[in-house]
C-alpha cells in the first residue's frame, strides 16, 4: 500500500516538473518556430536579404571559433600549470583564476574600454592606447578572459577525476619523460573534458550578448544577439520583428548543429568506467624556477585581464568627467551621488528580488530534476533541462515574449520565467553531480539503521549535499543578478533591473555614471556571494584534515 | 665478490627520511636489496611503506638521506632523478592501468619509450602477455578486464620495462602462484644478465614471509627489524614485531638457565627445558613469545581451555596457563570442550624485549580467535 502511494507521488512529481519544463521551454520554442514558419514564410526572402544579416551571422560564428581556439588551450595550460606543487600560492591562484566570472560580463567589457580605450586609463597615465579595444579584437579578448575560467574549471575537474596521479606515475616509471606522459597519457585522458569545454565555450560565445553589445556595437561590429536586441528595442517596422524571430531561431539551429554531434560523440566518453581508485599524489618536483614562472604568468594575465580594467572602472567612477586627470585631488563621489536615486534603488530592489526568487526556486527545481532523473521516467527531463544550458538567452527571451507576452509582457514575472528556464541547468548540474557522488550504501545503511526515507535524507544525505545546494543557489543568484541578455529584451517601463539600467546608462554615453553603477552592481553581488563562498569551502573541506596522519596529508595536497 | 658488497646491491637506501609538512613518513631508514633478491616491506597501513617506495621510484624527493640504484646515486636532498631515468619498474596498488589503452598498448608503452618502433614493441609486448597467459586479452581495455587480469597486465607492463629493480606497492590481491612464478623466473633470468631485485610492500605477513628472501619490518616510518622470513618469524625483536609477523602468544615466565640453544623455564612451579635462549637468565619473569607450533596438547602441564576454533586443516586452542594465554594449533577438529582442564607441553620460547605493552595474546589473527572464544559460552 505504501509502495503504491510513493509510486503515485513520484509520478505526480514527474508530471508536475515535466509540465513546468514544457511550459517554460518546449512550448515557447515550438511557438517561435511556428510563428517564423507562418508569418515569416512570406517575408523570409525580404528578411534574409536585409543588409548586415549575413555579416552578423558570419561574425558570430567566427567569434565563437576564435574564442574557443584561444580559451580552451589557455584554460588547459592554466589547469596543468596549477597542478604543479611548486607554484607558489597555488591555492590562492586556483581561487583567483575564477574571479573573472564573478564580474558581470558587461562590467568587464566596459572596464576594458575604460582601461585600454581612447582617453582611458593607460592612455591618461602612459599614453598607451589600443583603439581596437572597441571592435572585434576587443570583443574577442574580453570573451577569452571571461571564458578561460570556465575552460580551466572543466579541464581541472577532468584532471582531478580522470588523470589520476598514479596513471601518470605509472607512465613515468615506465620510462616516459614529462612531455611523452602529457602526450600519451594525460591529454588522451583529458580529451573528453577538453572537448566538452570547447563545445561549451563555442555555444556560450555564440549566445553572448553583453560584451559584443558594449564593445562591438559602438564600432559597428554586429553579432546575431546584438542584432536581435537592435531589432526588438530600436526597430519599429514589422520586418525588424520578423528578423529578430528568424535570427533567434537561426541561433538555436546553429547551436543544435554543434551540440548534437558533440553530445553523440562525447556522451559515452564522458561516462568512462573508472578502473582504479583515486590514489597517489602527483609527482613532487623540487621547487624550481618553473613554478615561479607559472605564477608570474597567471599574475600578468589576471592583472591585464581583470585587475587593471577594474581599477580603471573604479577610477572612472570617482573621476568627475572624461579628460580630468584621475589623481587623488580630483576624486569625488559625485557620480555615486548621481546614480543613487529612487529609480535606481527600485531597480536594485527588483534585481535583488528577482535574483533571490530565481535562485531559491531554481535550487528546488534543479534538485527535483536531479532526484527524479534517477528513475527512467525522469531521464528525459534531465536531458531537456541540460539542453536549456545551450539554448541561447536571446532565443529563449524572444520565444517567451511571443508566447506569454500578451498577458505578462513587460512584467517581472516574465523575466523571472526566463531566468528559471535559462538557469535551470545551472542549478541541476551541481546537485546532480553531488547526488552521483553520494555513495548508495550510505542511504541504505541509514534506512537499515531504522531511518525513514525523509529522516535518512535529512541526517545522512543533506550534509554532503549542502555544498552543492548552496553552490547551485549561489551560481543562480550571481548569474541572475548579472543577466542582461534576456532582461534587456523583456523589461517594461516598471520592470528594469539594475543590470539593464547600467546597460542603458552606457548606451546614453554617461561614462562616470555607468562606471559608478557598475561598481555598485559588482559590490551588491559580492555582498552575499563572498560569505556564502567561504561557507561552501568550509563545508567541503574534510572535518579533521590531520586525522589520517602523513598519508592523508599527502593526499590533501 | 661477496654478495654483500654495495656494488652487488640493486638498491641502497641510506639514512632516508621523507617528511610531509614536518611529519616524517619514513624516518632514517637504511636498507638494501641484493641482486636476485626480493625484499618485503612489512608494516601496517601508515607505516611508510608506500612513501619509501615513492622515494625509491622517484615520485618524491628525500628530505634527508640518499637512494642508490645499481651503485649509482639517484636521489639526495639536493637532487632527485625523475622516475623515467631510474632503472625501476612499479606495480601499483590498484595497478594504475590507463583506461584509454588496450592491454597490448599498455605493455608496449615502456618498450616504445626505450626507443623501439611500434611493431617490434607490440610483438615484444604480446610475448610478455603470453608468458602471463593473457595474450588473448591483448585488445581489451582495463574496464573489460577482471581484477586478476588487470594485475597481470600491470605486472606485464613492469616486466616490459626490463628494470633492475621491481617495486610492488601493496598489490590489492595477492599474486597468484603462476604470476609469482613468472616474476621470480624473470628475476632469475635477469640475475644472469645484469641482476635484478624486487621490493615488495605489503601489510600481509603471510604473503611477505612466503614471497621474500628477506623481510623489513616498518613501524611509523622506522625500520624495526630486517632479516630472513625465518628470523623475523622465530626471533622478532619485540612484542610489536611478534604480533605483526604472525599469530603470537606473549606469556610471562622466568628463564632460569640457558645453554646451547636450550633453556629452562619455570611453569607451574616446575622447571621445563625447552628450545630457546635468554640474554640474562634469572628469577624475574620476562615476556616470552610462543608461536602456535611451539606448544602442543598433551603432556605434563595443565591449563584451562578458554576457546577452541575449528579452522579446517587444523584447530586453534586458546589455553589459559599459569604463564598466560597460549594459542596451540593442532591438526583436526577440537578435541576438548571449552572450560575443560587440558594437558599441554611447551617446546620452544623466544624472549621478547620488555615493552610498555602488557602481555597477552597479540596479533590480529589471534585477537579475533580470542574475542570469539570468550563470547562463545555455549556448550559444544
Amino acid at each position: 500500500m505504501q509502495a503504491r502511494s510513493t509510486d503515485l507521488g513520484r509520478r505526480a512529481a514527474v508530471l508536475a516538473v515535466g509540465t513546468v519544463i514544457f511550459l517554460l521551454v518546449v512550448l515557447p520554442v515550438f511557438r517561435l518556430g511556428y510563428v517564423v514558419w507562418t508569418e515569416g514564410s512570406t517575408q523570409l526572402d525580404e528578411v534574409l536579404g536585409r543588409p548586415g544579416l549575413g555579416e552578423a551571422v558570419l561574425n558570430t560564428v567566427l567569434l565563437a571559433v576564435a574564442v574557443t581556439v584561444t580559451a580552451v588551450p589557455l584554460g588547459t595550460l592554466v589547469a596543468l600549470g596549477l597542478r604543479r606543487a611548486d607554484v607558489p600560492g597555488r591555492g590562492w591562484w586556483r581561487f583567483a583564476m575564477l574571479l573573472p566570472v564573478l564580474v558581470p560580463q558587461f562590467v568587464l567589457g566596459y572596464s576594458w574600454t575604460q582601461a585600454y580605450g581612447r582617453a582611458g586609463f593607460t592612455d591618461t597615465i602612459l599614453g598607451l592606447v589600443w583603439p581596437s579595444v572597441l571592435g572585434p579584437w576587443g570583443v574577442w579578448a574580453v570573451l577569452v578572459v571571461n571564458t578561460v575560467p570556465l575552460t580551466y574549471l572543466f579541464v581541472a575537474v577532468g584532471l582531478a577525476t580522470r588523470a589520476e596521479p598514479n596513471l601518470e606515475r605509472a607512465a613515468r616509471a615506465s620510462g616516459g619523460d614529462p612531455a611523452s606522459v602529457l602526450r600519451h597519457v594525460t591529454l588522451p585522458l583529458l580529451r573528453p573534458s577538453i572537448a566538452a569545454a570547447s563545445v561549451l565555450s563555442f555555444v556560450l560565445t555564440m549566445e553572448s550578448f553583453a560584451i559584443p553589445q558594449v564593445m562591438g556595437t559602438p564600432a559597428g561590429f554586429t553579432t546575431v544577439t546584438t542584432t536581435i536586441y537592435r531589432d526588438l528595442s530600436l526597430g519599429s517596422d514589422p520586418l525588424s520583428f520578423v528578423e529578430a524571430l528568424t535570427l533567434a531561431l537561426l541561433l538555436v539551429a546553429l547551436t543544435v548543429l554543434v551540440v548534437i554531434p558533440a553530445d553523440l560523440w562525447l556522451g559515452p566518453r564522458l561516462r568512462v568506467t573508472r578502473v582504479a581508485n583515486p590514489e597517489g599524489a602527483p609527482i613532487v618536483t623540487p621547487r624550481g624556477a618553473a613554478g615561479r614562472w607559472i605564477a608570474a604568468g597567471l599574475g600578468g594575465y589576471l592583472l591585464l585581464g581583470v585587475v587593471l580594467p577594474l581599477i580603471a572602472l573604479v577610477t572612472a567612477a570617482i573621476t568627475p568627467a572624461v579628460g580630468v586627470s584621475p589623481s587623488p585631488g580630483n576624486w569625488t563621489l559625485d557620480n555615486f551621488r548621481f546614480v543613487v536615486n529612487a529609480r535606481n534603488a527600485e531597480a536594485l530592489g527588483r534585481s535583488a528580488l528577482l535574483a533571490f526568487a530565481a535562485a531559491g526556486l531554481l535550487t528546488v527545481l534543479g534538485g527535483a530534476v536531479a532526484v527524479l532523473e534517477r528513475r527512467r521516467a525522469g531521464r528525459v527531463m534531465a536531458s531537456l533541462v541540460t539542453v536549456t544550458l545551450v539554448l541561447p538567452g536571446s532565443t529563449l527571451a524572444v520565444a517567451l515574449l511571443i508566447t506569454y507576452g500578451r498577458w505578462i509582457g513587460g512584467t517581472l514575472t516574465l523575466i523571472l520565467l526566463a531566468y528559471l528556464a535559462k538557469l535551470w541547468a545551472f542549478a541541476h548540474r551541481p546537485i546532480s553531480g553531488a547526488l552521483d557522488r553520494l555513495a548508495a550504501g550510505e542511504m541504505q545503511a541509514a534506512r537499515a539503521s531504522g531511518a525513514k526515507a525523509l529522516t535518512a535524507v535529512r541526517t545522512v544525505a543533506l550534509r554532503p549535499l549542502a555544498p552543492a545546494l548552496l553552490g547551485a543557489w549561489l551560481i543562480c543568484f550571481v548569474t541572475a543578478l548579472h543577466e542582461v541578455t534576456m532582461s534587456s529584451l523583456l523589461y517594461g517601463p516598471d520592470s528594469d533591473t539594475l543590470a539593464v539600467v547600467v546597460l542603458n546608462s552606457k548606451e546614453l554615453g554617461r561614462i562616470g555614471a555607468t562606471a559608478a553603477l557598475s561598481v555598485l552592481l559588482t559590490l551588491v553581488m559580492l555582498l552575499p556571494a563572498l560569505p556564502l563562498w567561504v561557507l561552501i569551502r568550509r563545508l567541503q573541506s574534510p572535518r579533521h584534515p590531520r586525522a589520517g596522519g602523513a598519508r592523508s596529508l599527502a593526499h590533501a595536497r | 665478490m661477496p654478495a654483500d658488497e654495495p656494488a652487488q646491491h640493486v638498491l641502497d637506501v641510506r639514512d632516508l627520511t621523507v617528511a610531509y609538512g614536518g611529519v616524517a613518513a619514513v624516518d632514517h631508514v637504511c636498507l638494501h636489496v641484493r641482486r636476485g633478491e626480493v625484499l618485503a616491506l612489512l608494516g601496517p597501513s601508515g607505516s611508510g611503506k608506500s612513501t619509501l617506495l615513492s622515494a625509491v621510484a622517484g615520485f618524491r624527493p628525500p628530505t634527508t638521506g640518499e637512494v642508490w640504484l645499481q651503485g649509482r646515486r639517484v636521489a639526495d636532498p639536493g637532487r632527485a632523478e625523475p622516475p623515467e631515468r631510474r632503472d625501476v619498474a612499479v606495480v601499483f596498488q590498484s595497478y594504475a592501468l590507463w583506461p584509454h589503452l588496450s592491454a597490448l598498448d599498455t605493455v608496449a608503452y615502456p618498450i616504445r619509450r626505450r626507443g623501439a618502433r611500434r611493431r617490434p614493441a607490440r610483438e615484444e609486448a604480446l610475448e610478455i602477455l603470453d608468458r602471463l597467459r593473457i595474450a588473448h586479452l591483448a585488445d581489451r581495455r582495463p574496464a573489460e578486464l577482471s581484477g586478476g587480469e588487470q594485475q597481470r597486465v600491470g605486472l606485464a607492463r613492469a616486466l616490459a620495462r626490463q628494470a633492475s629493480l621491481y617495486l610492488f606497492d601493496e598489490p590489492t590481491a595477492h599474486l597468484d602462484t603462476h604470476v609469482r612464478g613468472v616474476f621470480l623466473d624473470e628475476l632469475v633470468v635477469r640475475r644472469e644478465a645484469s641482476g635484478a631485485g624486487g621490493l615488495y610492500a605489503t601489510h600481509d605477513a603471510e604473503e611477505a614471509l612466503g614471497l621474500a628472501d628477506r623481510v623489513a619490518l616498518l613501524n611509523a616510518g622506522r625500520l624495526v627489524q630486517l632479516g630472513t622470513p625465518e628470523q623475523v618469524y622465530a626471533e622478532p625483536v619485540d612484542i610489536w614485531a611478534a604480533g605483526l609477523t604472525g599469530p603470537a602468544s606473549v606469556v610471562r615466565a622466568a628463564v632460569v638457565a640457558a645453554h646451547g640453544g636450550r633453556c629452562s623455564v619455570v611453569v607451574q612451579g616446575h622447571r621445563v627445558t625447552v628450545e630457546g635462549t635468554a640474554a640474562t637468565p634469572g628469577r624475574d619473569t620476562v615476556p616470552l613469545l610462543v608461536r602456535p607450533g611451539w606448544a602442543r596438547l598433551g603432556g605434563e602441564l595443565t591449563g584451562r581451555l578458554r576457546a577452541a576454533r575449528f579452522r579446517g586443516p587444523h584447530s586453534d586452542h586458546l589455553v589459559e596457563t599459569s604463564m598466560g594465554e597460549v594459542l596451540i594449533r593442532e591438526p583436526g577438529p577440537p578435541r576438548h570442550a571449552v572450560g575443560d582442564d587440558v594437558p599441554w607441553t611447551l617446546s620452544r620460547i623466544w624472549p621478547l624485549q620488555e615493552t610498555a605493552a602488557p602481555g597477552g595474546v597479540a596479533g590480529p589473527f589471534l585477537s579475533r580467535a580470542q574475542s570469539r572464544g570468550r563470547s562463545d559460552s555455549r556448550p559444544r
